[in-house]
């Protein structure tokens, strides 16, 4: 495997552009509609007009993160206009609350994971290997430290 | 761009993820009973593992299916399939933002919390397992995607640093929503901490970490959906927009001078991970 294997390569190199963002996230919508329409009892029409709404939150995101100089990730700007048009004085937010109110969030999370599993490349599986179990028992306690550390803190101050 | 292109028409992709999703969604949320608590199963659980089954660099037998082509065009798009989940994560947010602000104290200092990768990790790695540079950047930060650029760009990937930033990040990147669903369902059930609490200490800055955490914080107290999915939205937000800043300012240096007061004093000569 070359050096473009790098797990981080999918945001430098093969950067897809406005358009194909949209198309591709139209895609993933779909998927996300059939998962939805499985896991809950939300009809395919709620879901339908509940993911509609998502992708137009998503895309008014994504087109920020192409206009705003500001450095952020697509993903900051995206949160930011779905807490934006969903505040409880944002004119319409009962509106667009009402049409996800159909979409579980969890669901939307599945195809995520399963691109995440086919995305695994021979590099990465071979760093795994190579880096051996004292790299997976420091990789475990990372996560506990953060995940407890910040428990602990937001306890003392809640 | 003829390669976006191909992402695009990788029907074989699209539909491995659909009936991937549409398996684990059937399946549902399985809770398996242990002693101080119980670890719930989650979909996207089962979708992680059946996409690592169908994948050719795990299961070779999978070449008939899959091919490179296919792992490659597979990467983009985690992020774009994150995209519809942010977005409803945001509309957690925003109803909630009363509640948020006056969670906002603890909110912003659980923030510091991240730090705790260093305090717990670090001295295990240098002083129980004897770890040389590599704990440096193992230990540093949760190893995502911002942090590897931070590594890249001060030790470059191929030092000792960069194999220990490059370690966690892929153990976190195939176990990271187990380890965080065990973490959250555990210690939801054993009553240590406010739910609140851990709620916001599921704002990791990965959208699939915090959603096996607050999905399976959810599924152990079902009452409080909506206080914790607003509250660990509002933490992974805060972390995508303070992380950086606090991994450069404030954690590499910390582990750096842990690291000089604490590790090897000759240079480290192995490069693991290479």
């Amino acid at each position: 495997m070359s050096t473009a294997e790098l797990p981080v390569d999918y945001e430098a190199e093969a950067k897809p552009d406005l358009a194909e963002h949209a198309v591709l996230l139209l895609v993933v919508s779909l998927v996300a509609l059939v998962g939805n329409t499985v896991a809950t009892d939300a009809t395919v029409l709620q879901g339908l007009a509940g993911l509609a709404v998502l992708y137009v939150i998503a895309m008014v995101g994504l087109v920020l993160t192409y206009v705003v100089p500001l450095k952020l990730p697509s993903v900051a700007w995206i949160s930011l206009v779905g807490i934006l048009v969903t505040l409880p004085w944002t004119p319409g937010s009962a509106w667009v609350l009402d049409k996800v109110s159909h979409v579980n969030f969890l669901t939307l999370a599945t195809p995520c994971l399963a691109y995440a599993g086919i995305a695994i490349t021979n590099r990465e599986i071979s760093i795994a290997k190579s880096s051996g179990w004292k790299i997976f028992i420091v990789a475990v306690f990372v996560m506990t430290g953060t995940y407890v550390g910040s428990a602990i803190i937001a306890d003392l101050f809640l | 761009m003829e390669k976006t292109k191909d992402i695009l028409f990788d029907w074989r992709l699209h539909l491995s993820v659909l009936v991937i999703t549409v398996i684990a969604e059937a399946v549902g949320v399985i809770a398996v009973p242990i002693g101080i608590g119980s670890i719930l199963l989650l979909p996207l659980l089962y979708a992680f593992v059946m996409g690592l089954i169908l994948n050719p660099n795990v299961i070779s037998k999978m070449k008939g299916w899959m091919g490179q082509r296919e792992v490659r065009a597979a990467s983009p798009l985690i992020v774009i399939a994150i995209m519809p989940f942010i977005a409803k994560f945001g509309t957690i947010i925003g109803p909630s933002m009363e509640k948020i602000i006056a969670a906002g104290p603890a909110l912003i200092l659980q923030e510091l919390g991240n730090l705790g990768t260093i305090l717990l990790a670090f001295p295990i790695a240098v002083l129980l397992l004897g770890m040389g540079r590599e704990a440096v950047g193992a230990t540093f930060s949760v190893a995502r995607e911002p942090n590897i650029a931070i590594i890249a760009d001060k030790y470059g990937l191929k030092s000792p640093e960069g194999a220990g930033v490059m370690g966690v990040y892929v153990i976190g990147t195939l176990f990271g929503t187990f380890i965080f669903a065990i973490l959250a369902s555990l210690l939801a059930t054993s009553g240590w901490f406010s739910i609140e609490a851990l709620a916001m200490a599921c704002g990791i800055g990965s959208g699939s970490m915090m959603a096996a955490c607050s999905g399976a914080l959810t599924h152990a107290v079902p009452a409080m959906e909506e206080q914790i999915l607003a509250l660990a939205g509002a933490s992974n937000v805060l972390t995508y927009a303070t992380g950086l800043y606090l991994c450069i300012f404030v954690a590499l240096p910390v582990t750096e001078k842990l690291y000089d007061l604490l590790g090897r004093k000759e240079p480290a000569t192995n490069n693991a991970g290479e």
